[in-house]
């Protein structure tokens, strides 16, 4: 025989089976939303632990002019041999284009030497993944992973490769391929990455000198600043042995370069995640509010047989964590599943493989413990309550459910326009106050969150719209070679085609810090002046002016990622090796892309005013009438001798971006949905409760005419109401959610105009849907109560 | 000897009419073995006062002396405990759990109070329902029961922990006359064969007229202590 009150426990459980269940499915619901992202988050932190860190990343990279071999053997060894230095390696790294099966697309080939060679280190910068053979063969190369699909390349096929746009094309056949962790993805950097001997970079024309050191720190340099400073010491050695150092490139120590943002994305999801647990909390609430208060009587009962508060303690917690233990087991699986996909979709982005790690233990023991505890803290103040209720009370408790509603509320509902169902209907809804109030914070809470993630929808869109209102252009051509901008001009404005047309010129510059070495590279945009198709929107400051020279504006995802730089300040940057101090004069909406924009003559060489970039307004306005156009428009620049190395519409651009961002939006989107749901679960919980609680009263109805019909409106009314009141409060409850949600989106991806309040329109399209998950919700209740007969309703003793 | 002794004990309950006393300076001795009956018209404090023996009440003034506890001094967690292993109690509504078959209902005091080893609450669970000529029933639940079955459960629920006094609102009050009668008579044999004491309030005069002694009160005060012959007349 087991003990009575674990028997007890059990029984109630399963007694009311749907209720317990409704409480299980909107805990594992919520449970299984939240434990989605901590998985991600553990298996990506997990394989940063083992992809990034394990494979030794660099702490700086020294860009230098090249060296002759014997000498650079002999740098390298002093470089090794500075205090601070880990490890050291010398590669050769060439700008190139590459093309497979596709179009020509930038590349970066880097040239290797074999393991255990003076210019190699085995402590540096591990590759994994690779071929057998390293470095590849003569007359191979092995591409980067997350670059190979968008090369077009195929393996043991020829992929080609030219130094230039206007370098002469060789070819290399593809040996493999390779991970390099320590890479932005190539499909998003639009850059394919390929690795070769040296020995064959010489073969291809792509020189064979050594034109890089990297370096890794040692535990005494932790911090960027420190390694900064290591990284000065190294190349002020190398430019005392007369070597040009042209960058020193220092990346955040132990820091993935798309870390930040990851972290941010995964913390804002986390946050409802922890939202919707928090709903679902609110919902054990109910659920053991009402069951204390059903067994009001039973437990002054149990009191009166000689249970004590820590009995009555054990057993309704036990309770809670029966619920929790039930909702784990089933929100655990699916945590795991979709957080393994989802983590594998966060691996592509940061170019780790997720694949074959194992999933934390740690993560699924705090989900289990998360499911355990929940329930239980959030039905200890109502167990503490009750076990410490007096027994007589307990005892005189005879199962009606006192009327608890304010005097204006019953003022309100004393007048006799309210049609009397109606009114009945409402006093129902507010007869349990706490149990109202929490059912439509739940409702509110998931309705919020869907309605904050359309607005943020609305807010994307807008900004896309905006930033694609301020480029006045649909074509961009990318001229194989700079051009003279003024004959490249004329020759695409000649053609009837075109409406208009400018050229941009575009090139990195060098950040030049105090000790007179390159720190970071900045892309500069060289913009037409006065520009009739580019007006973007001014965020500080001003846009650029005719008349002025070493000017920059900054678009702001620069601006995020450099905070020191602010409209007002100067700066010395290098292009080609000429210095130059440029100040800033404002900051604009430039959209994902970190670039500084500035006058195109300043740009470029004083003595030439090049173009590099074309951008044309179109007269054709379908997608099929501007193909057409842009290939004239090649057309004409390949006659006119101004081959194009590539062409886009900003259509399909504006495709390109919206299909990144929108996947965002969704996520949040499917988190306001899963919120909903435990909404909706909520609901059904409480109007199964509000039927169950009253079937004395049901009976009671029916006993004085009241149709089957007539109950189970009355239902469906107070459900609806529930929901009406749920759906007045997730409104103003959206505007603080969509600033967060605007907030944090602009920190990961780009800033977007935060819409606070949802149109006219989507507020009444929500209400449907707020309505429709109302019917769902008490449908089941309803129906219930249209069924109980009068005899065994008036009968019912709780 | 006694098993309880009230002094000048007064309840007062708050109504909306200002406050009202349930029981108003009662005096009252029952002895080991006795059956008392206590009666009077509703509102007069009968229910309160068995209350207050059981501790379910608290008294605002008085002594109470009940089993050997001094329950105007004791908190709510030694009544508790207190009464889970010294007093019986027994409802009009039989108050059994709906939740645990007639067995369980009994074994849950015996898990509460925990005196008696786990090995053997089964075996007093089946004895005592067998005593009560429920062994048959014993894995029913209370709905699957009659209200006189469920009343006889719910006695040996009230015994389980062998009690020394047993209190009993109106145990009759919901039960058929035969299933009444019965249950009288199995009071009456606690008393009369095991020297329980017995503090029965009802309404009945046929309950009445088991009790080897009947108090009547009105407004709160016994108005009438009479012996066993007395109520008879």
């Amino acid at each position: 025989m087991h003990d009575t009150r674990a028997i007890k426990v059990w029984r109630e459980l399963t007694r009311h089976r749907w209720r317990s269940a409704l409480v299980v499915l909107a805990l594992a619901a919520s449970l299984a939303a939240a434990g989605t992202v901590l998985v991600t988050w553990a298996l990506v932190r997990e394989a940063t632990v083992q992809g990034y860190r394990a494979s030794l990343p660099a702490s700086a990279t020294l860009r230098l002019a090249g060296v002759a071999d014997a000498r650079m053997a002999a740098l390298l060894q002093q470089v090794r041999d500075t205090p601070g230095v880990a490890a050291a390696r010398a590669r050769r790294v060439v700008t190139a284009a590459a093309r497979g099966a596709g179009p020509w697309r930038n590349a970066v080939l880097v040239g290797v030497d074999a393991a255990g060679s003076p210019f190699d280190s085995a402590d540096l910068g591990l590759l994994r993944d690779g071929p057998a053979a390293w470095p590849p063969a003569p007359g191979t190369v092995v591409i980067e992973r997350s670059s190979f699909e968008f090369s077009a390349a195929a393996l043991d096929e020829a992929v080609q490769l030219r130094a230039g746009p206007m370098g002469e094309p060789t070819s290399a056949m593809v040996a493999g391929t390779v991970r390099d962790v320590s890479l932005a993805p190539g499909w998003m950097e639009n850059l394919v990455v390929a690795y070769a001997s040296r020995q064959t970079l010489a073969a291809l024309g792509l020189g064979g000198e050594a034109n890089e050191i990297q370096i890794r720190a040692d535990a005494g340099a932790p911090t960027r600043d420190a390694v900064r400073a290591l990284g000065g010491r190294i190349g002020a050695l190398l430019q005392r042995e007369g070597v040009t150092v042209l960058v020193v490139d220092v990346p955040e120590p132990g820091q993935h370069v798309h870390a930040r943002q990851m972290n941010s994305l995964l913390m804002t999801q986390a946050s409802f995640g922890v939202l919707a647990l928090a709903v679902s909390a609110l919902l054990v609430v109910n659920l053991m509010a009402a069951l204390l208060a059903q067994q009001g009587r039973q437990i002054a009962v149990m009191k009166v047989l000689g249970a004590r508060p820590r009995e009555l303690w054990r057993m309704h917690l036990t309770l809670a964590a029966l619920l929790g233990l039930a909702a784990a087991a089933l929100a655990l699986p699916v945590a795991a599943w979709a957080g393994r996909r989802y983590a594998a979709m966060k691996g592509e982005l940061l170019n780790f493989p997720i694949d074959g790690l194992p999933l934390p233990a740690w993560c699924l023991l705090l989900l289990a413990a998360v499911a355990v505890l929940l329930p239980m803290l959030a039905a200890a103040p109502l167990v503490r309550r009750s076990a410490r209720a007096s027994v007589a009370d307990g005892l005189r408790d005879i199962g009606i459910v006192p009327a608890h509603a304010p005097l204006a509320t019953r003022r309100v509902l004393a007048v006799q326009r309210w049609p009397r169902p109606l009114a009945l209907a409402l006093g129902n809804a507010l007869r349990r106050r706490q149990r109202l109030v929490l059912t439509v914070l739940a409702l509110a809470a998931g309705g919020a969150v869907l309605v904050g993630a359309g607005n943020l929808r609305r807010g994307v869109q807008a900004s896309v719209d905006q930033l694609y209102a301020a480029q006045g252009w649909q074509l961009t051509l990318r001229l194989a070679q700079p051009q003279p901008a003024a004959a490249a001009l004329a020759a695409v404005r000649a053609l009837p085609v075109v409406r208009a047309a400018e050229a941009w010129r575009s090139r990195r510059a060098q950040r030049q810090g105090v000790d007179g070495l390159g720190h970071g590279t900045l892309g500069l945009v060289g913009v037409d002046l006065p520009s009739a198709l580019y007006t973007p929107a001014v965020l500080a400051g001003r846009w650029l002016q005719p008349g002025d020279d070493a000017t920059l504006v900054l678009s702001r995802a620069l601006a995020l990622d450099h905070a020191e730089l602010q409209p007002g300040q100067e700066l010395t940057l290098s292009i080609d090796g000429s210095r130059r101090r440029w100040r800033i004069v404002g900051i604009v909406d430039g959209g994902p892309q970190a670039v500084a924009y500035a006058p195109r003559a300043a740009v470029d060489d004083a003595s030439r005013d090049d173009a590099g970039t074309l951008i044309v307004a179109l007269h054709a306005g379908t997608p099929a009438a501007q193909l057409d156009a842009a290939m004239q428009v090649r057309a004409a620049l390949g006659d006119a001798g101004f081959p194009v190395a590539g062409s886009q519409l900003q259509a399909e651009s504006r495709r390109v971006v919206e299909d990144h961002l929108q996947m965002v939006v969704d996520f949040l989107g499917a988190m306001g949905w899963v919120m909903l749901a435990v909404g909706g679960l909520a609901l059904a919980s409480t109007m199964g409760l509000a039927v169950l609680e009253r079937q004395r009263e049901i009976g009671v109805l029916r006993a004085i005419g009241a149709s089957p019909r007539a109950v189970m409106g009355l239902v469906l009314a107070e459900g609806l109401m529930v929901t009406a009141m749920a759906w007045l409060a997730s409104l103003p409850l959206a505007a603080p959610i969509s600033g967060v949600l605007g907030e944090a989106f602009g920190r990961v991806m780009f800033r977007v105009p935060v819409q606070l309040w949802p149109e006219p329109r989507a507020a009444l399209l929500w209400l449907g849907v707020m309505l429709a998950v109302a019917a769902v919700a008490c449908a089941a209740p309803a129906w219930r109560a249209m069924r109980v007969p009068t005899a065994r309703a008036l009968a019912y003793a709780g | 000897m006694t098993i309880c002794q009230l002094r000048q004990v007064r309840k007062t309950y708050a109504t909306p009419e200002g406050p009202y006393a349930a029981v108003d300076g009662i005096d009252l001795d029952v002895h080991e073995g006795e059956f008392v009956a206590i009666a009077g018209p509703s509102g007069s404090g009968k229910s309160t006062l068995l209350n207050l023996l059981a501790g379910i009440e608290r008294a605002e003034a008085g002594e109470l002396n009940v089993a050997g506890a001094a329950l105007h001094t004791m908190g709510e967690a030694a009544l508790t405990a207190w009464r889970g292993r010294h007093v019986g109690v027994v409802f009009q509504f039989f108050q059994l759990l709906p939740t645990l078959t007639a067995l369980e209902n009994v074994l849950l005091p015996m898990d509460f109070c925990g005196h008696l080893p786990r090995a053997r609450r089964t075996e007093r669970a089946l004895a005592l329902l067998g005593q009560l000529g429920l062994v048959s029933q014993a894995h029913r639940f209370p709905a699957a029961l009659s209200g006189g079955q469920q009343q006889r459960v719910a006695l040996a629920r009230a015994l389980a922990n062998e009690p020394r006094l047993l209190l009993a609102d109106e145990p009759t009050g919901n039960l058929d006359t035969a299933s009444a009668e019965s249950l009288l008579d199995l009071l009456q044999a606690l008393v009369d064969e095991q020297g329980l004491s017995v503090v029965m309030v009802t309404h009945e005069a046929a309950a009445m007229r088991r009790a080897m002694r009947c108090l009547h009160l009105r407004d709160g005060r016994v108005v009438d202590g009479a012996a066993l012959e007395q109520a008879h007349a």
